[in-house]
């Protein structure tokens, strides 16, 4: 067609209506159009898989998400009574354990001096003829287990005259103590943190890592809801360090390291002289039928001082009458709770520290009450160990000497790092290293033990492997959760189930009547049936496949209405506490109190080669894959101090070094320092930070016991700190200022609020 | 196409009383989204990908101290400032109320990084890599982006997706909070979050959880904003980005500065 | 006022066109010098594709840095064409007639320069085409109009097309000089491009015709260019220091000063290199000092407007980058560089008139002028991007890496070089013009004093 002015001005024309007329689509045609885009393409099925999570020691139930074989996504399991569909930060990376690209592929044996791959036959030929010729001198090290692998471990070790111990960097076993001896239960007591309406916590960074977050951060939601319990609830949290947990305290008392006991005792006498109590409460016993003078040596005038509590903070105030006050608080907003662990029980005195703590529940009635504390049925599997005996460092040390003087000739380790994680004070690298004791591992990754090991045979990734827990502590009633495996190991590994070896090589050598079965699938069969017998709780089942099917299909079994004891004290519970009162020494001048802390996600180093443990940041200075020491701000610039400068720390003659943060929270006299880093050996991501940024603080520590206990009084150190004027730049999340809020002080000027707050009571 | 879906609006809810700061919303939203692995480079670069991130305040000093976290992640703004300055569409408001981005289209101009007020817009400066193995975890609903992209939040797109594929399409019912819930189409960082401090659903469904807040925040705009009877904010209202996610406030029974509450 | 005597066509043909005529042994050498610091940044650019961003220093939330300050830089340089050209033609002020033709070269190559910037900073520079041209008619999908980033390749285009338009039509008489003075090849090309000019009255009149009416169209869009580029920044909402009405008559200013500046120390150089005393005189030097007076006034009063304007609300958000700006170390160091350097320094120079017509010291200015506005550009982008906002989390600041830094200076290099080259093709001082000004020239009486003058017939 020619071009003429005439059909050009049709042509114009006629777009110009095309144009009005696209026009008329609306927006969908001119901005939905161009985007129609992928996300509305959904390919491919996925399934749901419910399991248990072995990830860290409060092993809760997941659903995993998998697509054609493979593991995609980790969540919680929101039928599974315990964690109720949620997750803590370490949940996901589950899956980078699964697929992470240096498993170990199969077997290693070290052949002149180095750890050598080789097929499983010789490898088991090997562990079989050292079984058979060092049995009787055995020790088999795990983490603490509970279901049948815990029953499977121990009888193992029996079968062939050696012993069982257990291994947690971190142990539990001062408060399993001081809940023997305050409440007389075996069982963790469940905290009803979201129906209470005070929470007095001295410690426990609960919300982060300890005994079972996830749970207690459900709780901790509640608390918050005005929704929930007696509306919300308020928490005061004790602590000498300023701790993610002690950050969402609605208030936070900073308190001298080894002071908390001395403080609850304190906080009873004021409960019981000002009449206080709960109404049915027996003060008889607790007091011993000696109200009138009670605790007279732990009156607020006389440990208040002792505390340690800045003026500033107490506003013109005497600490005794702040000590007052709290008591007052905690004792009328019933239901209150109190608890305490971590750095409280860590102490010398950390026994004593928990008992005190623990027994003011008797006082305001929270003992087996709503918003208090619950405790736990027996298991209904009686066959399986629980709690797990966790071993305190005196046995650590008892298994040193056992090894240096030749009783132990064989050392089995089950996805434990005791090299990393003792003290290197307890020696037991040495001793493994100088002595010719045979150790195997069962790691299905390199770590500090395993690469001194002679023997590793790859255990399979809890995704990929069967077994069974009762969750300690349980949520108040029988729960057994099941674990099965959701996926195949990759083609290019060829890892076996622990528990299968242990049983099969037990068969084949001593044909023990006590391990009966074939594999843990037979084990687990055999309990579901012993389930299916009950016949009681969550599942509706006719036979014992369908209750099986079923086990599989929910992730565990509970029974909500088999709950646990009622629970009384006994006589004169409150003089045996005070009996074991002991003061900490004081502080050497120039000297910090050292408080070590589980790391939010890498936990005690468990976690260290994922790398979204690693990259997750520190909540409170959102450090990532460094070791970091948190001194207090103006303390650390009145030294001249800044963020990134290299710390040597020293402790009991050996030293670390760690980038410096500084933080505006932190005690004075407290140095912080995060667990987790500074391993040599292992895998990818674990390994590879220069020792001056990844150091292992667990190292360093006094090998000092809880008295009574023999557990690691891993809070009790004292440090010195020395910068090497060295500086590095520190990876961390936040910006290159420390976080405020802006508002000009130069014009008095607020600034937009980030977070708006209000009072209680207002909306 | 655009075929005859059940209108929703996507939204959330953020209890700023109840976050602990705790990072699970953030591991999860990483691993349901397949974002780059944050090596120690990237900290040190100062370009890590967080599409959900959790900032941390100071507020004083010892002994009166206190730390407090705020969960951010894209507001979904109905009225978004990154929207209009992108040249080439790729990110857009679509039917369901969210601020989505595409990343075949994104030309990284890193406009939208700019003029998005709550900054949770990330670039991709390098090409993400994975281990060969860690690959096998990818999610494919999640399209993997190259260097030279930006990406942000999405509300979990592809699990909305899912929701409504299954539950409208398919089963011909309608995703509301409880079947969400049940069947994993809440987004990751909900479903994932211990305490409850995030919320999801949709504000055009009258029995949603998150209805009463945006009922109460459209109810009483800015100019009206001490009469709401939640806890109820916007971030950064007054920009009038009209966000589609709702802050409560945080609960202060002892506020700083105020020590006579002591003990 | 006019200076100097009045020249005879002959010498005016042999003086400019010496540069063409004849290569000094200065040329090639240059040229091949320049030619490498753009092949090393040709190779990093690549590098850069290849890898991704990474290997600049951008980070999160500065993601625009030195490309950017750099992209605003050359289009503020460009901004000299329009500025002696079309205004000083349409003001008819003689002495702009050695400057103009330097001045719209320079506005071209530095448009192209400038182009290439905003192109080598997009992450996936190789998609490009989404950005700038409608590509996809089925699904609809167009450019976003509704963005600054779609106004500027626009403006920016239109002002390249214009401009181009205005020396073309400004050569034709001169390539009609080159086409009877060359043989072969370059006979042939200049005769094309002369297109059939035989010097007629008509012709003349066509020419100049041409010329004022382009001269009128392209104000508004010189005025535009810069006001579009500002609003890169004016309309970034979320970016407090940028989210500015002033934006756009201060980056208008802001371009003249730097661009004119550019093209006085173009001058100079050509000056010295060309041996041209005759044609670019103090004179003209000395009248670009004065106008530059004016135009860093009018800068600098819009500059301090921003300023107070910004601290006037007492926002804490805008106290906080203004503190960023001013008393933060060490941006506070280049703030003060930049302001004494972009108006003190030259300010105080171009008042003496000894100065002013003295080439060095107006080098020293003019070049002075130019580091400023590099920095006043980086000194807004930057500081605005490094979040002194209300999430203070997120606080950061930027700082270039090697390779943003080869690339930035290679774009210097690239200017220079595409000037010396064109320098062999076309004369960059225009004879027509040059010619015109002296017909027009004569001495008038005025009592006893004999004052050269300009005839005009209007
Ligand atoms: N309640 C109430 N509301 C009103 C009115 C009323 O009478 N009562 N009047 C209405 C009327 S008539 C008007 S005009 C508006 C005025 O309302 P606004 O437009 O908000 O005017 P200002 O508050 O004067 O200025 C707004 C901000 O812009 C900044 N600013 C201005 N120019 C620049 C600049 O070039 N650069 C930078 N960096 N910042 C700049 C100033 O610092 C100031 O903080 O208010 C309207 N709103
Ligand atoms: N100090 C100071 N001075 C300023 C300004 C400033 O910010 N500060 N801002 C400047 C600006 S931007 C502006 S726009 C001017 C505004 O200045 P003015 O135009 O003076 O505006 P107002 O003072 O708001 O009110 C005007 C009058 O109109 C009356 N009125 C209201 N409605 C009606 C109506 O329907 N019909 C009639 N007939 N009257 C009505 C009101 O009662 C009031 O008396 O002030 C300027 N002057
Ligand atoms: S909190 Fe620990 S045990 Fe529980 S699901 Fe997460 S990783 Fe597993
Ligand atoms: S929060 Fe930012 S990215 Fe999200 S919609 Fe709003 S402006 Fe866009
Ligand atoms: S970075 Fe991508 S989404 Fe953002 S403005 Fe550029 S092209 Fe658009
Ligand atoms: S909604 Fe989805 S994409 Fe957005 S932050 Fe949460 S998990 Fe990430
Ligand atoms: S998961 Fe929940 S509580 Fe934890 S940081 Fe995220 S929003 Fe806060």
């Amino acid at each position: 067609m020619k071009l003429t002015r005439r059909n050009f001005l049709a042509w114009a024309g006629l777009s110009a209506i095309g144009a009005v007329a696209c026009d008329a689509f609306g927006d969908d045609l001119k901005t939905q159009s161009p985007v129609n885009q992928p996300e509305d393409l959904v390919k491919g099925r996925d399934n749901w898989y419910a399991t248990l999570c072995r990830h860290c020691p409060s092993s809760e139930g997941v659903l995993v998400r998998v697509m054609e074989g493979r593991a995609k996504k980790v969540q919680g399991n929101p039928k599974y009574p315990i964690n109720l569909g949620k997750q803590s930060a370490r949940c996901d990376a589950g899956l980078q354990a699964l697929y992470h690209p240096d498993r170990l592929a199969g077997p290693l044996l070290r052949i002149n001096g180095t750890l050598q791959p080789v097929g499983w036959n010789i490898a088991l030929d090997k562990l079989k003829e050292q079984l058979e010729t060092r049995g009787e001198d055995l020790v088999l090290v795990t983490e603490p287990l509970s279901g049948p692998l815990g029953t499977i471990a121990g009888r193992f070790a029996q079968a062939f005259g050696g012993s069982h111990i257990t291994f947690e960097a971190l142990s539990n076993a001062t408060y399993q103590a001081a809940v023997k001896n305050v409440f007389d239960q075996e069982l963790l007591p469940d905290l009803d943190i979201g129906n209470a309406n005070f929470l007095l916590s001295f410690g426990a960074d609960f919300l982060s890592t300890w005994i079972s977050p996830t749970r207690w951060s459900i709780g901790f939601g509640d608390l918050r809801d005005a929704e929930v319990g007696s509306g919300r609830g308020t928490f005061v949290q004790i602590d000498p360090r300023f701790s993610m947990t002690a950050a969402n305290a609605d208030k936070w008392l900073p308190i001298k390291p080894g002071m908390e006991g001395h403080l609850a005792l304190s906080l009873a006498h004021v409960i019981v002289q000002e009449k206080l109590q709960a109404d049915d409460v027996d003060l008889q016993a607790l007091t011993g039928g000696q109200e009138a003078g009670f605790l007279a040596d732990f009156s607020p005038e006389s440990i208040g001082p002792k505390l340690g509590w800045p003026e500033a903070m107490l506003g013109g105030r005497s600490a005794a009458e702040s000590i007052r006050e709290l008591a007052r608080d905690f004792a009328s907003h019933r239901p209150s709770l109190a608890i305490g662990g971590d750095s409280a029980g860590a102490q010398k005195n950390g026994l004593f520290n928990l008992e005190a703590i623990y027994a003011l529940n008797y006082l305001v009635g929270s003992v087996g009450a709503t918003g208090g504390l619950r405790f736990n049925p027996k298991s209904p599997l009686p066959e399986w160990p629980q709690p797990p005996v966790v071993a305190a460092l005196a046995q650590w040390q008892q298994v040193v000497s056992a090894l240096n003087e030749g009783k132990t000739k064989l050392l089995l380790v089950h996805q434990a790092d005791p090299v990393y994680g003792l003290p290197q004070a307890v020696g037991l690298e040495d001793a493994i290293k100088r002595t010719d004791v045979f150790t195997v591992s069962f790691s299905p990754f390199l770590d500090e033990t395993s690469a001194l090991a002679d023997l590793i045979l790859p255990d399979r990734i809890y995704l990929e492997d069967w077994g069974a827990d009762t969750p300690n502590p349980g949520p108040g009633f029988q729960v057994v959760g099941i674990q099965q495996p959701v996926v195949n190991p990759l083609s290019s590994l060829d890892p076996r189930s622990f528990g299968d070896i242990l049983l099969s090589t037990a068969q084949e050598l001593r044909e023990d009547a006590r391990l009966p079965w074939n594999n843990l699938l037979e084990a687990l069969e055999e309990s579901s049936n012993a389930l299916f017998a009950l016949d009681r709780g969550s599942i509706d089942a006719g036979s014992e496949k369908e209750f099986w099917t079923k086990l599989l299909r929910q992730g565990g079994w509970w029974d909500e209405k088999t709950t646990g004891p009622a629970v009384k004290p006994t006589e004169g519970l409150y003089s045996q506490i005070a009996k074991g009162a002991s003061e900490p020494a004081a502080l050497g001048s120039s000297e910090f109190y050292l408080i070590p802390f589980a790391h939010n996600t890498l936990l005690d180093g468990r976690n260290t080669h994922l790398p979204w443990a690693q990259s997750a940041p520190d909540p409170i200075t959102t450090v990532t894959w460094q070791t970091w020491v948190e001194v207090n701000a103006r303390r650390a610039s009145d030294m001249g101090w800044r963020e990134g400068d290299v710390i040597r720390i020293e402790a009991n003659g050996s030293f670390i070094q760690a980038l410096l943060y500084p933080n505006p929270a932190l005690p004075p006299d407290v140095v912080a320092v995060p667990m987790g880093q500074g391993r040599r050996n292992g895998p990818g991501y674990a390994v590879g930070g220069e020792e001056r940024e990844s150091s292992n603080i667990l190292s360093i520590l006094d090998a000092a016991l809880v008295n009574e206990t023999g557990a690691l009084a891993w809070a009790g150190n004292r440090v010195r700190l020395a910068p090497t004027g060295e500086s590095l730049r520190v990876s961390k999340f936040e910006g290159e200022y420390a976080a405020r809020e802006i508002g000009n002080q130069i014009i008095n000027n607020p600034g937009e609020e980030i977070i708006k707050t209000v009072a209680p009571g207002g909306h | 196409m655009v075929t005859n879906r059940i209108d929703h609006t996507w939204g959330m809810v953020v209890d700023l009383d109840r976050c602990t700061g705790c990072q699970a919303c953030v591991v999860a939203c990483q691993a349901e989204n397949n974002l780059a692995i944050n090596e120690k480079s990237a900290f040190l670069e100062k370009r890590a990908l967080e599409w959900i991130r959790i900032e941390r305040y100071w507020e004083g000093e010892y002994p009166n101290v206190k730390a407090r976290f705020i969960p951010i992640m894209c507001q979904h703004c109905s009225n978004a400032p990154c929207e209009p300055v992108c040249p080439v569409f790729a990110t857009y408001r679509n039917d369901g109320g969210l601020n989505v981005q595409v990343y075949n289209r994104c030309i990284g101009a890193r406009y939208c990084i700019n003029n998005c007020p709550y900054q949770v817009r990330f670039f991709n400066f390098w090409h993400p890599t994975w281990p060969a193995s860690f690959e096998n975890y990818l999610n494919p609903d999640v399209t993997v982006r190259t260097r030279g992209i930006t990406e942000k939040c999405t509300f979990c797109v592809q699990r909305l997706r899912r929701g409504e594929l299954e539950v409208e399409r398919r089963a011909g019912g309608r995703l509301n909070d409880q079947n969400m819930a049940e069947r994993n189409y809440m987004p990751a960082c909900v479903q994932a979050c211990p305490t409850n401090a995030l919320t999801f659903g949709d504000h055009l469904d009258p029995d949603t959880k998150i209805r009463p807040y945006f009922d109460d925040v459209h109810a009483h705009d800015i100019h009206h904003e001490q009469e709401r009877t939640t806890r109820s904010y916007l971030l950064l209202e007054e920009l009038a980005t009209a966000p589609n996610v709702i802050y409560l406030k945080k609960v202060e029974p002892y506020p700083i500065g105020e020590n006579e509450h002591n003990g | 006022m006019q200076e100097g005597r009045i020249l005879t066509a002959t010498e005016v043909n042999r003086d400019l066109l010496r540069s063409i005529l004849d290569t000094p042994r200065w040329f090639w050498p240059v040229v091949m010098a320049l030619g490498l610091v753009v092949l090393a940044a040709a190779i990093v650019i690549g590098v850069m594709i290849n890898r991704g961003l990474g290997i600049t220093n951008l980070n999160r939330p500065v993601v625009w840095g030195f490309f950017i300050t750099n992209f605003v830089f050359w289009i503020g340089i460009s901004h000299a064409g329009v500025m002696l050209s079309a205004i000083l033609r349409l003001a008819k002020a003689e002495w702009r007639r050695p400057a103009t033709r330097a001045a719209e070269v320079l506005t071209i190559f530095s448009l192209m320069t400038a182009m290439t910037m905003p192109i080598i900073h997009t992450g996936r520079p190789w998609r490009i085409m989404y950005w700038a041209f409608p590509y996809d008619f089925a699904r609809g999908i167009w450019p976003n109009i509704r963005t600054p980033l779609i106004w500027d390749p626009s403006a920016i285009l239109t002002y390249l097309t214009s401009s181009s338009l205005f020396v073309l039509i400004a050569l034709i008489p001169d390539f009609a000089v080159l086409r009877d003075r060359t043989t072969g090849i370059s006979h042939q090309v200049y005769s094309m491009l002369s297109l059939g000019w035989q010097g007629n009255p008509r012709q003349w009149k066509l020419q100049i015709i041409s010329g004022v009416l382009l001269s009128a169209l392209i104000l508004p869009v010189f005025v535009s260019v810069h006001s579009i580029v500002s609003w890169d920044f004016g309309m970034a909402m979320a970016v407090k220091s940028w989210h500015s009405t002033i934006f756009a008559p201060y980056f208008v200013v802001g371009a003249v000063h730097s661009g004119v500046s550019a093209v006085a120390f173009v001058l100079i150089l050509l000056r010295k290199a060309y041996g041209w005393q005759a044609y670019i005189r103090h004179e003209h030097i000395d009248a670009l000092g004065r106008l530059l007076v004016v135009v860093a006034t009018g800068w600098f009063y819009f500059f301090s407007m921003e300023v107070i304007f910004g601290i006037y609300g007492r926002e804490a958000d805008e106290i906080a980058v203004r503190t960023l700006q001013f008393i933060q170390w060490p941006v506070s160091a280049w703030t003060m560089v930049f302001v004494i350097t972009t108006y003190f320094i030259p300010v105080s120079i171009w008042l003496s008139r000894y100065c002013r017509r003295n080439l060095w010291i107006m080098s020293f200015a003019c070049i002075s002028v130019n580091i400023g506005m590099w920095l006043e550009r980086f000194l807004i982008i930057v500081p605005g991007l490094a979040n002194r906002q209300v999430f203070t989390f997120s606080w950061n600041m930027y700082s270039p890496s090697i390779p943003e830094i080869i690339i930035i200076s290679a774009t210097f290099a690239l200017v220079a070089m595409f000037m010396l080259l064109f320098s062999r093709a076309i004369p960059l001082v225009p004879l027509y013009d040059i010619k015109e000004g002296d017909i027009l020239k004569t001495e008038i009486q005025i009592g006893r004093r004999a004052v050269p003058a300009v005839y005009r017939e209007d």
